[in-house]
């Protein structure tokens, strides 16, 4: 590489070109934004631009949250922590998993990793699972959006706590029974050059300093980063197949197919999947339907869409094996479905 | 296969955070931010730019560490190194793409807030909604109540048609005991007292106005406002602004002011109008910012009981510095 001098200058020509077309645009944005030529462009592509900047810009906060976390955790939290408070009967750490979901304030964007780090830190696959569909509805925040969106119809926001709280142990159960002999759905591309890093690292540990606070600060940091790289790019593409959705779909043509209460409810959980909103903010969207969809639906709609969306699915994928996607994805789907229409059916 | 350039790629990516700071940083400088994100996720935009901007450069300066940096300390942090972007050149390139053009467009494409076809994709509410779903809720439970209300209210309508100005002298010395009866109808439907209350006051202070006019801040409550106590307000005069909006089935005299609500992003957003019938309607185009002033009637629209400004005079406005609405609380 080092004799490479030439690719060398060539890279650091491109990230400082890059950088000055970033300030070129910084600078001049609102003249080349009202410019003829762009102020012509068809409306339509305007408006995905909108809603695809609007969820990449509002995703970021707690992207960064979820990474900050998960890097802490990498840096802090040891396998053995993690074993000592978990319980050792596999059934048994289900419940209080679902319940320490309850009180991380994390949203569906910021869990992934979160979980993903918590998992390769020795937490069980199942109780991971537990976590990443309870946390993003059973919150503080979410909580207080429901409630404020369907102030005049409170069994929509009990049988959304309720469903999410149960569901998430039942998930994490039939996962368990599930995965039970193959733990490891991670990727393995990592292990990989963990293997090859393994060798090179071994030879000079001896010599290697004891870390100070600035090391572990900057060793964080880089996690941090490094993760977000790893994860942003499929929340940007999830956020602008989102956003595509959000712009051209017609959202009268769902109302004509959910009539029944089995199709509308089937139609709602499609529309959360593919509008891939925030947790915190999907309950008033929900309310806006109030009235031509069943409190039915709008509780498959409001437990489905945080556990599965398409931005998330995305990031999923960037992190578990396929098949195990695959079989995540099959199982909450049916399990809210199912769910949905007992509680409604014969229950309430 | 070459080695893993540590050096570039936290260079490239380093340059990439700076370049999504810079661009939120920009729209925050311009104002014109709101296209986005309502103001209540703003703590939230800040965090992320700063943070960004700092780790931008702390990235950089990773970038600066060459390879040929033996001990391998920036990188012996006994992690998975499964963070590196792997792959052939053009795997590389697009991937960086995917984080450069958000950024790219974010400052080449105009700054617009969503409009009429968006609307019309959503599905427009006429009025907040609500008012269904307590109907729904209590359809058996209201009845009486219900239909001892219309019946006034086909007299009230009488009143003021017999005598305008009376009626509405009479609207304030009359509020008290019309109050009483919402709270009695209220209070049989909610179990938040604050909720009402809430309500009613407005309902009551916006009663007590000569025009009510209905402002970006107070346009969602307003909207609940018509459909809890239309009724109350049949007659009044009013006053709102919104784009113009028009669905298929339209007469060329109807043409609704619409806004839309967010709550944290665009992709959330709803849609509130108000359905004016003016015979100026038709002078006005789809996206057109508007203000209308008129007569609150109550009418129907596909089955649903919404108000509807009568008699309107319509005048064309400037965009509003924010284009749209949101919740109060």
């Amino acid at each position: 590489m080092k004799n490479n001098k030439g690719t060398l200058i060539g890279k650091d020509l491109l990230g400082l070109g890059l950088l000055f077309l970033f300030l070129l645009l910084f600078l001049f944005s609102e003249q080349v934004s009202t410019s003829e030529q762009m102020e012509s462009l068809p409306n339509a592509m305007v408006n995905v631009n909108t809603i695809f900047l609007s969820i990449v810009i509002e995703a970021i906060p707690f992207i960064l949250l979820g990474v900050f976390i998960s890097a802490l955790i990498q840096m802090y939290v040891s396998e053995e922590t993690i074993q000592r408070f978990l319980p050792k009967n596999a059934v048994a750490a289900l419940v209080p998993a679902a319940m320490l979901g309850a009180i991380i304030p994390l949203c569906e964007c910021a869990i992934v990793p979160v979980v993903r780090r918590l998992i390769r830190k020795g937490m069980p696959l199942h109780v991971g699972v537990v976590f990443l569909v309870a946390a993003p509805i059973l919150n503080p925040v979410v909580f207080a959006s429901t409630f404020f969106a369907f102030r005049n119809n409170p069994t929509i926001l009990y049988s959304r706590m309720g469903l999410a709280f149960v569901l998430s142990i039942i998930i994490g159960a039939i996962i368990l029974k599930l995965f039970k002999n193959k733990p490891d759905q991670l990727r393995q591309t990592a292990n990989m050059s963990l293997a090859s890093h393994h060798v090179h690292v071994e030879g000079i540990q001896p010599q290697r300093k004891k870390a100070t606070i600035l090391t572990q600060v900057r060793d964080t940091l880089y996690h941090a980063v490094d993760e977000f790289f790893m994860m942003g790019k499929y929340l940007i593409l999830g956020a602008f197949i989102a956003a595509l959705f959000q712009t051209f779909l017609d959202r009268s043509l769902l109302e004509t197919i959910g009539s029944n209460e089995y199709s509308s409810t089937v139609v709602m959980m499609v529309f959360a999947y593919l509008l891939s909103l925030c947790s915190e903010a999907d309950a008033f969207v929900a309310s806006s339907f109030g009235n031509q969809f069943t409190d039915q639906s709008l509780v498959a709609f409001l437990v489905y869409g945080p556990m599965l969306d398409l931005k998330n699915t995305f990031m999923l994928f960037a992190f578990f094996k396929a098949r195990f996607v695959i079989a995540f994805m099959i199982i909450v789907t049916f399990i809210v479905f199912v769910s949905v229409l007992l509680l409604f059916g014969w229950i309430l | 296969m070459k080695p893993y350039d540590h050096s570039f790629h936290a260079f490239i990516q380093g340059i990439i955070l700076i370049g999504f700071a810079l661009l939120m940083l920009g729209l925050i400088l311009s104002g014109n931010i709101v296209y986005y994100i309502a103001p209540t996720m703003m703590p939230f935009i800040y965090f992320s730019m700063t943070t960004f901007f700092f780790l931008g450069i702390v990235q950089v300066f990773r970038s600066t560490k060459k390879e040929d940096d033996h001990d391998h300390d920036h990188t012996a942090c006994n992690c998975e190194h499964d963070h590196q972007i792997n792959g052939p050149p053009w795997v590389k390139v697009m991937i960086y793409s995917i984080f450069i053009l958000p950024v790219i467009f974010g400052f080449a494409l105009p700054d617009r807030g969503l409009d009429s076809s968006v609307a019309a994709n959503r599905g427009m509410q006429l009025g907040s909604g609500i008012n269904e779903e307590i109907s729904k809720k209590s359809a058996n439970k209201k009845e009486t109540v219900e239909s001892s209300d219309s019946e006034e209210e086909v007299s009230r309508v009488d009143d003021y048609l017999d005598d305008p100005e009376g009626y509405i002298d009479s609207l304030g010395s009359s509020s008290d005991d019309l109050q009483d009866e919402d709270h009695y109808v209220i209070e049989d439907l909610y179990d938040e007292e604050w909720f009402d209350d809430y309500y009613v006051e407005l309902a009551e202070e916006m009663m007590d106005e000569d025009i009510i006019v209905v402002t970006e801040k107070n346009y969602l409550d307003m909207m609940t406002i018509f459909d809890l106590y239309l009724d109350k307000f049949i007659g009044k005069e009013i006053e709102i602004a919104g784009f113009t909006f028009r669905e298929r089935d339209f007469d060329s005299n109807q043409i609704v002011a619409a806004r839309f609500s967010m709550t944290c992003c665009t992709a959330d957003a709803g849609v509130y109008g108000t359905l004016i019938e003016s015979s100026e309607a038709e002078n006005y185009d789809d996206d057109t910012w508007i203000s209308a002033s008129g007569t609150i009637e109550k009418d129907e629209y596909n089955g649903q009981t919404v108000p509807v400004i009568t008699n309107a005079t319509i005048f064309e406005i400037e965009e509003p510095d924010s284009p749209y609405v949101y919740p109060s609380f």
